[in-house]
């Protein structure tokens, strides 16, 4: 090769050329998105999320949750990740506005949490009373922050006293909190979930657990277990699941992550959310297991995460529950939506 | 059966003995001068080696056996693998990379070593910075971004290292003696000069400014994927360009097709990366460019794969006898398949099956050790005789370090892609439930478990080897080591 300017500016143009082609112009494309919103202004998608959620995504981060779990949901004509009911339509780059760090994921040898929010039992993420039973018992927990974001409720600031409480006092703070009566499975045995959560999707978007409904039973990973467990996708259930993973699903290869939770005495009374373990996993008489302020982060981050409020150039698949696995795929037209 | 009998000299290039003996003597100076500070970068590089290595196997086993030792916040799975990969991209093969090119630099430039101080405090600083990204990665400071995941702090320790090490690169590129530039200089420098912008825009778009949504991922994406091309895969071909010909004593086939080579590299390669997104929630356009890139790539696979060939063409015998030889000519291979592999992947109807499997960790791994790790093993195998003096003690160890290494990161690939496509076509039918693809990966994970056994014994075998060399434990021998015995006469400078 003659000369030094050619070899140094081709060196230089081709990375430019890649630079601009692959960051630069996406950015001037997609990179200033703002939420929908309908006619009236209202039933705005996205909301910003709360200070646990963020702190959440940081747990998730710091523990690689990422390396083995995607947040995003292909087209239907890629993959089955909608006939799972992973969720009701593809996910979109408007989905993501709002998280200070989008985790979209590359490898699943978990599955996808795009979702996983809107799984959770329908009572867990309304803001009606039967929010006061969520099993957190911590200000932020009952109201599943960023999955219930009414606009005229403000959402936020209902999730904002989280954000306050110091971290390292969690646990003694969760104590304090009077506690929530009893269990969260309480009374909702799977049954009854996989049947409440069938109002047709769409119809108060808002209250996102409802919308999902579908996915309940057709993206169940193993079978619900039943006697004496949390309802399924619950923030208790997740609790369990993360303390525990095998006494969920004995199959599971997730590892399990003790670390995030805190074996102390009981005092008086077992707290409100102590984790319901059984078997081997149980702590001794007179102990208990709590999650730590991070562990509470984690689920929030989880419960908040939900693309099931429709997105107007993206096709979601139709209201009807869906029938189980496999039996009908939901209408693969072809059309691609982007 | 030896080099007579077919005929071919087996002598290193350029060292007959008329013209030889001052040019000879001038090498020799010049590579005297590069000893500290690129063994300083070999045996960093090897440390790390090792202990990405312990993390590896670490990874590999709590993946079938998830509750091993996991209850320790720093050894849970998803920290150590991210630990792992950073050491082994920054501590192993980036500071490897960056001995073999400093000492490529200086021969090639023709000029003694100038300016080592700038390298031994950016090998510091470069130490410094992996070691406080891997702490901190393990304390739960990870940034969540692949090959991102240093903290801050230790990203920019590794960026100051890294400006003194390129600056070196610049300055002794303006004390080069000689007209003509030599096509691992072009790939050496475009390395040099890549990585900073590289790293710097990665930095900037992520946490400095950071961009919005989802262009993360793609920022992301395309930062990991510049990297294996742009830095790994430069230093690597451009090794390859220099050891082959210089091996086998014979001029490269072609600067035609070189050229031909380098510039299509350096424009396709670098558009690819976004590919892995593929069915993401991305403008269509960006992932079909980025499949037509990788398609593109398949031009400078073809050229250079050609020119090497071309260049062995009758002299494929020697690999019998040259380690460098062998595992260069290896690696040289692996990055054909390499970006087959990568091309196979990134088609639409396959992806669909194998975007969220193992099988994409079977193509880094195909970049990382296979194409780039081996081409830079080949290449220690030919400096570190010339650095300290000695030559290679046992011709029985390489021999066990390139067979493990090469059965090691085959099996291991082969477990990955196929295990990838079954837990892919697991996922793809919904009638299955979940937990069934991984059901049936962990058979071939066990399997990937079990290559890197191989691949831990072929790091140890050559760490030992190594630390014989350091320790000047080598041979005094006018004759390198040649893995099977070759008849006295027809032996030249290693």
């Amino acid at each position: 090769m003659k000369g030094l300017a050619p070899l140094f500016l081709g060196i230089f143009g081709t990375f430019a050329f890649s630079w601009v082609g692959l960051t630069v112009i996406p950015n001037w494309q997609i990179g200033h998105l703002n939420p929908q919103s309908d006619e009236e202004g209202t039933d705005i998608y996205p909301q910003p999320q709360s200070g646990m959620f963020e702190r959440g995504a940081r747990v998730y981060v710091a523990n690689g949750c990422v390396y083995c779990h995607s947040e995003q949901v292909r087209p239907d004509y890629a993959g089955a990740d909608i006939e799972r009911g992973w969720g009701n339509r593809r996910s979109a780059p408007r989905d993501y506005i709002f998280e200070r760090q989008v985790l979209l994921g590359k490898m699943r040898m978990g599955q996808d949490l795009a979702n996983i929010g809107a799984r959770a039992p329908a009572e867990q993420a309304s803001p009606s009373p039967a929010g006061a039973a969520a099993p957190a018992g911590s200000p932020g927990g009952g109201t599943s922050p960023g999955a219930s974001p009414a606009p005229q409720a403000g959402g936020p600031a209902a999730a904002s006293p989280a954000t306050k409480q110091s971290p390292s006092s969690s646990p003694p703070a969760q104590a304090a909190s009077p506690a929530p009566a009893g269990s969260p499975s309480g009374a909702t045995s799977p049954a009854a979930i996989a049947a409440s959560p069938a109002t047709s999707p769409g119809s108060s978007p808002p209250t996102a657990a409802a919308l999902v409904g579908p996915q309940t039973g057709v993206g169940a990973p193993w079978p619900i277990q039943t006697v004496g467990e949390p309802p399924m996708y619950s923030a208790a259930w997740h609790h369990v699941h993360l303390y525990s993973p095998r006494s969920i699903n004995v199959d599971s290869n997730m590892p399990s992550y003790r670390f995030l939770y805190e074996k102390r005495r009981v005092h008086e009374q077992r707290s409100a959310d102590a984790l319901k373990l059984t078997g081997a996993d149980a702590p001794p008489e007179g102990w208990e297991i709590v999650p730590t302020y991070d562990a509470k982060c984690l689920v929030a981050y989880m419960m908040a995460l939900n693309q099931s409020h429709p997105l107007k150039d993206i096709r979601s698949v139709s209201g009807a529950p869906a029938v189980p696995a496999g039996a009908a795929s939901p209408a693969p037209s072809p059309a691609p939506a982007k | 059966m030896n080099a007579i009998a077919t005929g071919i000299p087996l002598k290193e290039p350029a060292v007959s003995a008329v013209a030889g003996d001052t040019e000879q003597l001038e090498r020799a100076y010049i590579d005297a001068s590069t000893r500290v500070p690129v063994l300083m970068f070999y045996t960093s590089a090897m440390a790390w080696l090792i202990l990405g290595t312990l993390l590896a196997g670490f990874v590999s086993f709590k993946l079938h056996e998830p509750d091993l030792l996991s209850n320790i916040s720093f050894l849970t799975w998803g920290r150590v693998r991210p630990a792992h990969m950073n050491v082994m991209v920054y501590g192993w093969a980036s500071m490897a990379g960056m001995g073999t090119a400093i000492w490529l630099m200086a021969r090639l430039c023709r000029t003694v070593l100038r300016y080592p101080l700038l390298l031994v405090a950016g090998a510091c600083l470069w130490n410094l910075g992996v070691f406080l990204g891997v702490c901190g990665i393990l304390l739960g400071d990870s940034t969540g971004y692949q090959w991102l995941e240093f903290p801050r702090y230790a990203a920019i320790i590794l960026f100051v290292a890294y400006t003194l090490v390129a600056s070196w690169a610049v300055l002794m590129f303006r004390y080069r003696r000689g007209e003509q530039i030599y096509i691992t200089q072009w790939y050496l420098l475009g390395a040099f000069l890549w990585f900073p912008w590289l790293y710097a825009a990665g930095q900037l778009m992520l946490f400095a400014v950071p961009v919005q949504g989802v262009l993360q991922t793609a920022v992301g994406w395309w930062y990991a994927n510049n990297l294996l091309f742009l830095w790994f895969g430069a230093i690597a071909l451009g090794t390859a360009y220099y050891m082959i010909p210089k091996v086998i004593g014979r001029p490269v086939y072609s600067y035609h097709l070189a050229t031909i080579g380098f510039w299509t590299y350096a424009l396709f390669s670098s558009w690819t990366g976004m590919q892995r997104l593929i069915d993401g929630p991305f403008p269509a356009w960006m992932i079909t460019a980025s499949i037509a890139a990788t398609i593109l790539t398949m031009i400078p696979v073809a050229t250079v794969g050609l020119n090497h060939h071309m260049t062995m063409q009758g002299y494929f015998p020697l690999m019998r006898y040259s380690p460098t030889l062998r595992f260069t000519v290896f690696g040289a291979m692996s990055y054909t398949v390499f970006s087959v592999v990568g091309l196979l992947i990134s088609l639409r109807s396959v992806a669909s099956y194998v975007n969220f499997t193992q099988a994409s960790i079977a193509y880094s791994h195909l970049g990382l050790y296979a194409f780039f790790t081996m081409v830079i093993f080949g290449s220690m195998y030919y400096i570190v005789p010339r650095l300290v003096g000695r030559e290679w003690r046992y011709a029985s160890l390489i021999k066990l370090h390139f067979w493990a290494s090469a059965y090691g990161i085959g099996l291991m690939t082969l477990m990955l892609l196929v295990g990838g496509f079954s837990q892919g076509s697991s996922m793809e039918n919904p009638t299955l439930a979940f937990s069934e693809s991984v059901e049936t990966v962990l058979p071939y994970l066990r399997g990937r478990s079990l290559a890197g056994l191989l691949l831990t014994a072929s790091h140890f075998i050559f760490a030992y080897h190594f630390g014989l060399m350091l320790l000047g434990l080598g041979r005094t021998s006018t004759v390198p080591t040649f893995l099977n015995p070759v008849e006295a006469e027809t032996s030249g400078g290693h």
